[in-house]
């Protein structure tokens, strides 16, 4: 039965690190002990790349994705002298992240207060990391003050805390997390932050670039060659839950799997596995990079006059799930596997990994289109005498396919340069072992290049003096085979081809039950599906089903949105029946009105592209802050984000819109604030009924806003049953085109354009006089919603709760701006909240 | 050569007699075994390992020279050598190897 589970998505990720190399990298380390006068230590810092040298270097273009391991063949060997003329930071897989913005990921991946930083160090690093569009304000928050770079020496110098670099200088450091406890000393707490923010990294463009819900993840693997635990549980581990916690994935559980390099190429079957028996349906494999192997090559490539090529660390992710029916599948059948039996010589090494499973298979080596096992990169490695390993290894499977008579002895190069390629990949171990081919094996596949590659992972297990023994295992990605399907792939087809389903909680309508029922017959006699959700909880029972995954979306009539997130409306214009979304009608995208017409306009452009508006045209309504708004548009529109204006009807044209623009529908999206959005949805939908009822148009629409993960669509309580029936269409087309799919790529979208520093620039900075640090108490669940605060003084109505040591969330109820508290903490609240004048 | 392996190397010379050891190597290319020759007969050239300024001299061969393969059961060197012997540049090994041997070995 093939249920094989398939490769939806990966990443990338490179780490500049120049000051670890110098400082940190085992092979200057071990110099400065046993050497410490040596020349090769003298010379480092004139061997030494900079970040744009770093990026302009091919092989890590392509680690990235911005060029193909097919362009690297059109760089002349070698390529420490070439540069790529258009080298980007982002590519379709991750990014290179500099230095600097590094370290202080690294501290957001701190949780046990174990790493300084310099104050403008960390002011400085923390206004570039404002600025990355995966990195959330909830990480930022992490970011500490800074110490003065003299308490910071002294305390380096007084308890042994490992030194951070940047520029050669001293901005920090990684203390000791025990006084006797080698496991938790400065040293190892150094390396396993900066795997950990590596990892965390890479974990983070996964969910970028494969659009999965990241609450979606049920199992992370970190698959790496490092270690955590302390004396008593060296390699205690879960590494994996460690950067899952910081990367979000809050319902995911997961676990470490090791073998030195082959540890990739083990968790990806172990992956598949699990997904194939229906355990998890989501389960990603990931590693971040290895500071000790920083510069290991190092004094083989001063002493030729190279860069210290090895100046980073590398991290991916791969997402494992049950087969679409699209993505290329990760075959069982056809594993390979070097066992304890199988002796270590490199003929029976290769033999068990490559021609072993492909004779069970009843397949030629010549079957496999591409062949992807230690992808290190030759500059790196020629130079220091191990030669170039991707093609000793393309010859050494060649050479079998010789002896085995599946290809003459004169066609071993036409074989290494058809099935393989040349390496790309840093020397960090895990990293090359294979997996930076899946990413583009993935593409390659999806696009038709290839019906199958092999990934073989490869272990030096004799490194840890337990064994002498070798280790590898391999595997096969091949095309989906739809038509080969069986029972359990049916299912995930046929799912496809139904309708989605959309949940509906209406339990205040004022019409009553019968207009629902009335409205979802309506829905169903044009094909869709939808299904009423009753009972004293219904709101409850409607979250828990979309977490579930049991309906695709939901239509109501109220909801506490977060601030930030505001819903979509969508109706029929009287002056030419045409369709046209309203950004935005209910919740709160700022508490700064400028702000959330600006984000309004994007929230707009989700929810038309997502119901299949290709390049939905923006008009601004004409009210107060129009043009400020229509400002801060044009200039995210000239730092590259894509936005189509619209131009008004009247004769002066322009992208402000009047009355009779609305009424026309100049605009695909018409962009206002959400009070007058409000307002407008009401004049819209009922103008033909004197009011009670609500009969034209699609309904409020969808919450939406950044990180925001679930499809809720609002309703009103006077929503005839047509406007229901339109709400449950405007859902199944959202779920359809993947609306949080589309919110994230638009998100990434502007984020890259600058529109963080386009709305800061907005906002006139008020003076921040009651601005004292207000931590959170401990998180609780908060379920009872405190109405009736101003909507400019919400946040400032929390933090009054905390200082009073109550925790509080803000939200968006029904009414207007909430404080959600817990049931416990209701009457105290209110009285700190009435005391403070927040409430009557 | 990594510097437990010089180790024992340079144990088993004091412990058999140097004149009594042939030292086999594995290596892929030629520069590289031309290296861990010279340090089992000239000594360490890193000057880094327990054979630093150790000139053992001892008789050291690559498993594909020509003499070796003569010494092993032809149907075990075709089960566990022959494909690395289509893979490697066996000339510039052996060329590597004589070189080192005239010039550094002493028995």
């Amino acid at each position: 039965m093939n249920g094989n589970a398939v490769v939806k998505g990966t990443s990338y990720v490179l780490v500049h690190a120049p000051d670890f190399v110098i400082n940190n990298g085992t092979t200057q380390t071990v110099e400065r002990i046993v050497n410490p006068d040596s020349d090769y230590l003298k010379s480092i810092h004139s061997s030494i790349r900079s970040y744009e040298e770093v990026l302009a270097y091919p092989p890590n273009q392509v680690y990235l994705g911005n060029l193909t391991p097919k362009d690297l063949e059109d760089y002349e060997f070698p390529w420490y002298d070439k540069e790529v003329a258009d080298a980007k930071r982002f590519g379709k897989y991750g990014e290179l992240i500099p230095e600097d913005e590094f370290i202080a990921l690294m501290q957001i991946c701190d949780a046990f207060d174990l790493l300084a930083l310099e104050e403008n160090f960390v002011s400085k690093a923390k206004e570039k990391l404002s600025k990355h569009p995966l990195i959330n304000e909830t990480m930022l928050s992490k970011l500490k003050d800074g110490q003065s770079l003299e308490a910071i020496k002294e305390y380096i110098d007084e308890y042994k805390a490992e030194p951070l670099y940047f520029n050669r200088e001293i901005v920090g450091y990684v203390k000791r997390a025990h006084e006797i406890d080698d496991t938790l000393s400065a040293h190892v707490l150094l390396e396993n932050l900066a795997y950990k923010a590596s990892g965390v990294l890479a974990l983070l463009h996964l969910i970028n670039n494969s659009g999965i819900d990241r609450e979606a993840i049920d199992y992370v693997i970190d698959c790496s060659e490092e270690a955590c635990g302390d004396m008593n549980q060296r390699g205690g581990g879960n590494f994996a839950k460690a950067q899952a916690e910081v990367a979000g994935f809050v319902n995911a559980t997961g676990s470490d799997t090791r073998s030195f390099c082959a540890g990739p190429a083990h968790a990806i079957i172990e992956a598949s596995a699990l997904v194939k028996s229906g355990a998890y349906e989501n389960v990603v494999v990931f590693a971040g990079g290895t500071v000790a192997k920083l510069g290991m090559n190092g004094k083989d490539h001063v002493k030729k006059n190279i860069p210290i090529l090895e100046d980073v660390m590398g991290g991916f992710a791969v997402l494992i799930s049950k087969n679409d029916g699209v993505n290329p599948e990760i075959n069982l059948d056809i594993i390979g596997r070097h066992n304890i039996g199988t002796g270590s010589s490199p003929q029976a090494v290769i033999s068990s990994l490559v021609t072993d499973p492909l004779d069970r298979a009843g397949l030629k080596i010549t079957d496999i289109d591409k062949f992807a096992a230690e992808m290190q990169n030759p500059d790196i490695t020629k130079p220091a005498g191990a030669g170039d390993v991707p093609e000793a290894n393309y010859k050494m499977i060649a050479a079998l396919g010789v002896k085995r008579g599946d290809l003459e002895r004169t066609d071993i190069l036409n074989f290494v340069k058809n099935h393989g390629m040349k390496g790309w990949a840093p020397t960090q171990g895990h990293i090359p072992s294979g997996a930076p081919y899946i990413g583009f094996a993935r593409e390659d596949i999806l696009e038709g290049r290839i019906k199958k590659a092999m990934i073989i992972g490869k272990g030096s297990l004799f490194l840890g003096r337990m064994t002498n023994l070798f280790d590898g295992v391999s595997f096969v990605l091949q095309e989906n085979s739809r038509e080969s399907i069986t029972e359990d792939t049916t299912r995930v087809i046929v799912k496809e081809t139904i309708e989605p389903l959309i949940g509906i909680v209406a339990e205040d309508s004022e019409l009553g039950k019968d207009n629902v029922l009335e409205a979802i017959s309506l829905a169903e006699n044009k094909g869709y599906r939808a299904v009423l959700i009753e009972g004293d909880e219904a709101h409850r029972k409607m979250d828990d089903m979309l977490r579930k995954k049991e309906i695709d979306a939901a239509v109501t009539m109220h909801y506490s949105f977060p601030i930030g997130v505001s819903t979509v409306g969508r109706v029929i214009t009287p002056g030419r029946g045409k369709e046209m979304f309203i950004a935005t009608t209910t919740g709160t995208s700022s508490t700064d009105r400028v702000e959330g017409m600006v984000k309004n306009a994007i929230y707009g452009i989700i929810a038309a592209k997502a119901s299949g508006v290709k390049e939905p045209t923006i008009g601004i309504a004409n009210i107060d802050g129009a043009r400020q708004a229509e400002k801060a548009l044009r200039e995210l529109e000239q730092k590259g984000y894509d936005i189509k204006f619209a131009e008004s009807a009247r004769q002066e044209g322009g992208i402000v819109m009047r009355g009779n623009d609305l009424l026309a529908g100049s605009a695909d999206v018409m962009v206002m604030d959400s009070l007058t959005g409000n307002l407008m949805m009401k004049l819209f939908s009922a103008y033909t009924t004197g009011g009670s009822y609500e009969s034209t148009g699609y309904g409020y629409g969808p919450g939406i806003g950044e990180g925001y993960d679930k499809i809720v669509l609002i309703v009103s309580r006077a929503s005839g049953a047509p406007v229901i029936a339109g709400a449950i269409e405007y859902a199944t087309q959202l779920v359809k085109h993947n609306c949080l799919k589309v919110a994230g790529d638009e998100f990434a979208k502007a984020n890259r354009a600058g529109l963080k520093q386009i709305l800061e620039g907005l906002k006139d900075r008020k003076p921040v006089a009651t601005d004292e640090e207000v931590k959170p108490p401990v998180k609780e669940i908060v379920t009872v919603e405190i109405p009736g605060i101003e909507i400019m003084d919400i946040e400032d109505a929390a933090k009054a709760l905390w200082a009073e040591g109550i925790y509080a969330e803000t939200g968006m109820g029904c009414t207007g701006p909430v404080v959600l508290v817990s049931e416990a903490n209701i009457s105290k609240s209110k009285e700190i909240l009435s005391k403070a004048g927040f409430i009557k | 050569m990594d510097l437990e392996n010089q180790k024992r190397v340079k144990e088993y010379a004091e412990q058999f007699g140097p004149e009594n050891i042939v030292v086999l190597l594995g290596a892929a290319e030629g520069e590289a075994a031309g290296l861990a020759a010279e340090t089992v007969t000239a000594g360490d050239p890193t000057f880094a390992g327990p054979l630093a300024g150790v000139s053992l001299g001892l008789k050291v061969y690559h498993i594909c020279e020509p003499e070796i393969k003569a010494e092993i059961d032809e149907a075990v060197y075709d089960e566990q050598i022959s494909m690395m012997e289509m893979v490697l540049d066996v000339d510039d090994i052996v060329n590597e190897m004589t070189a080192i041997r005239e010039q550094y070995c002493k028995y």
